[in-house]
């Protein structure tokens, strides 16, 4: 026998609004459906139903019940990320599942062998506790059984005989046509127990083809396959404030909270992150503040994300307060990494990235990274990208260029001296600049390039090594008829 | 109190101060093989400690050409924090380029302030703070505590921090190279590394200050 489960959660508008506010539970707090002037109480927590609070109510009538009452708006943002969160955790336990309503989901446990059911669905109700959801499971022959069991749990229900089940439901409890139900009450018929003593072809006959659909619900006979859902691609949390915060204590902590649920989850899906993207919305909804962190070494450990987010808040400057915060985190599979022998790794990636922060905060992004050379003969062209530590290949060997490997290395001046330097038989003679000035005594050159011609970023130069009367050794370049001293291969004597 | 009895006591206090004071406890020298048979000889980088270069930039430049070299031989990684800016990648083996982190610095204090990240970091086994290019009057005010902050760092971390500056400066350096040769241009034709063995290359080593309880623990030993 093919057995389903159902994840139903209670009180669905109150625990959206509610999520990652655990505390709040205890305290008097209602959810309105619409405008706090105009809406109507949908939901509402223990202490408040204590104090005479009922859906149904409009504001004022709450208040007056429960003066300490706190009010909140539907949030269908959080809404839809719990049903993302509940469809989520249900692919935690099987890879058939399907988002049957916003509140619940159904699994397919075809491929689940489990001994004990009642022990397996508890296992599903703590892993739901473990994300901070309030959780009931039910399990039956059948998806919409499922379903009904899991309304009535308390967390959990195995229904082993349907047909016991289903005979204490009241009709009203399962979807059906209304003007079907007002016939079978006028029948006298209320129960599902008492139709599925009816026989289910004169009920066809009397009814019509939905009757006999509802026949075979009711004696727990019917199949269907179930609308299956996809595996999220991201992982989102969202916090609506309840009123614009002035400092980044309330965001840390709500973003501690948010890492905590996220790497839960991303645990149970068998993923580490690879990309945190943050989003703080700004107060009278302007504008909002945005940045993608990629992680270098991809993880699940909440500790070293919130390192990241903690390092780039220190430094955050906003012009307007946060009304709420959203982190979202693109997975990807974990991988393992076999070094070489001899082959050495950083120690940890992820505290390499946030060091590479700071260092570009201190130096400025262009002055941080590895070199990487351009495809060009013209000097000094260069720049210096985000290094990846973590995945550098041995590049193929290539036979050095001879220039690199011939003299004294270059110490290069930035930016370049500009110098008179009169010649004497097309050679340099003499060199006036602030940094290099005296006779030339020997000069080796000229080496002469050129490139882009074909284009606006046309360029050509003329380089001559000279050594001073003094010992020292530069390097001269002439660019469009203006001489500068580039660089020093050697200081001269005092 | 018989002396076995003794000797097991002692053993036991010891053992007891090396938990209770793990940074006291003397580890073993481990030294970073530089490839360069000058250096090696003399036991190559001390790891976890400052080495000091002190030479002109000319020979500052040769030593940057062998620490590249060993750096592509050895496949690890290094920073390169060159207060500057004259580093010339154009006259540089870029073999090693993917495995080295370069800091252009524009003032002596902002290299020192990317050092201490770097030291605090403690991902990689080689700095390479080059000095060589700012003036002695800035050189002359970084306060003495800065070094021996990061004698501390790099003792931590077990990093090798080579200060490449133009004349003595750094206290607390282990180690201090000096090398002296000048060149003609004649030189600009001959291969690098002719010219490095033409180096005159000299390796003073220094003691370290002993931690009181590392006497203590070395006294009772």
């Amino acid at each position: 026998m093919s057995w389903f489960a159902a994840i139903w959660l209670p009180q669905f508008p109150l625990q959206a609004a509610l999520r990652l506010r655990a505390e709040a539970w205890g305290e008097p707090m209602a959810v309105l459906d619409g405008t706090k002037e105009k809406g109507r109480v949908v939901e509402r927590t223990d202490a408040a139903a204590r104090c005479g609070v009922w859906p149904g109510m409009v504001p004022s009538q709450a208040i007056a019940r429960c003066p300490a009452l706190r009010l909140l708006p539907r949030c269908p943002a959080q809404e839809q990320q719990l049903t993302a969160l509940l469809v989520e955790t249900g692919f935690a336990f099987s890879s058939f599942v399907e988002a049957t309503s916003a509140e619940s989901c159904v699994l397919d446990l075809r491929p689940v062998k489990a001994g004990d059911w009642a022990h397996w669905a508890h296992g599903l109700v703590e892993r739901c506790t473990a994300v901070e959801l309030r959780a009931q499971v039910g399990l039956a022959p059948n998806p919409d059984l499922a379903r009904l069991a899991a309304q009535r749990a308390d967390p959990v229900l195995v229904v082993q005989h349907p047909g016991a089940f289903l005979a204490d439901l009241v009709i009203a409890e399962i979807d059906a046509p209304a003007e079907l139900i007002a016939i079978l009450r006028d029948w006298g018929i209320s129960h599902l127990g008492q139709l599925a003593r009816l026989p289910r072809h004169e009920l066809v006959e009397r009814l019509g083809p939905a009757a006999g659909e509802l026949w075979e619900r009711a004696t727990g006979r019917a199949r269907r396959e179930l609308r299956l859902a996809r595996v999220p691609e991201t992982f989102v949390e969202t916090y609506e404030f309840e009123a614009p915060i002035e400092t980044t204590e309330p965001l840390l902590f709500v973003l501690r909270r948010q890492l905590d649920q996220l790497t839960t989850r991303l645990r149970g899906a068998y993923r580490v992150a690879a990309q945190m993207t943050l989003t703080i919305p700004l107060d009278l909804r302007t504008g909002f503040h945005e940045r993608v962190f990629s992680i270098p070494s991809p993880t699940a450990d909440a500790e070293v994300l919130f390192r990241i987010l903690n390092t780039h808040l220190e430094s955050l400057r906003l012009d307007q307060q946060p009304i709420a915060v959203r982190l979202q985190i693109d997975p990807v599979v974990g991988e393992a990494c076999q070094h070489q022998l001899f082959e050495s790794a950083l120690r940890d990636p992820n505290r390499f990235g946030e060091t590479l922060g700071r260092l570009a905060a201190l130096v400025g992004t262009e002055n941080v990274g590895v070199v990487q050379l351009e495809d060009t003969h013209r000097a000094d062209r260069f720049r210096l990208v985000s290094p990846e530590f973590g995945k550098t290949e041995e590049p193929a060997r290539e036979e050095a260029e001879e220039h690199r490997t011939l003299g004294l290395p270059l110490r290069r001046f930035r930016p370049p001296f500009t110098a008179q330097v009169p010649l004497q038989h097309q050679v340099p003679a003499q060199v006036f600049s602030e940094k290099a000035y005296g006779e030339i005594i020997e000069a080796a050159g000229p080496y002469r390039s050129s490139g882009h011609w074909w284009d606006h970023g046309k360029w050509a130069s003329e380089e001559w090594d000279v050594e001073l009367s003094d010992g020292a050794l530069y390097r001269l370049a002439k660019h469009d008829q203006t001489w500068f001293v580039e660089g020093c291969y050697q200081e001269g004597q005092p | 109190m018989p002396a076995a009895a003794k000797i097991i006591s002692l053993a036991a206090f010891r053992e007891t101060l090396r938990e209770r004071f793990p940074e006291a406890v003397r580890a073993p020298e481990r030294f970073w093989k530089t490839g360069w048979a000058a250096l090696d000889a003399a036991g190559g980088l001390k790891q976890g400690a400052i080495t000091e270069l002190c030479s002109a930039p000319a020979q500052g430049g040769l030593f940057l050409d062998r620490m590249l070299a060993a750096i592509s031989r050895t496949r690890s990684f290094a920073a390169l924090v060159d207060c500057g800016g004259t580093f010339d990648p154009g006259s540089q083996e870029p073999t090693a380029f993917p495995r080295l982190l370069a800091i252009l610095c524009a003032t002596a204090q902002q290299g020192l302030q990317t050092t201490d990240l770097l030291l605090r970091d403690g991902n990689l086994p080689l700095i390479l703070l080059d000095l060589q290019a700012s003036s002695l009057r800035s050189l002359g005010r970084i306060p003495a505590n800065t070094w021996h902050r990061f004698q501390r760092l790099a003792e931590k971390s077990g990093a090798v921090l080579v200060v490449l500056t133009p004349q003595p400066l750094v206290e607390a350096a282990r180690v201090r190279i000096t090398m002296d040769r000048r060149w003609t241009l004649e030189a600009m034709r001959r291969r690098r590394s002719e010219l490095i063995d033409e180096l005159n290359v000299q390796v003073h080593r220094r003691g370290r200050t002993a931690h009181p309880f590392t006497e203590l623990c070395n006294h009772i030993a």
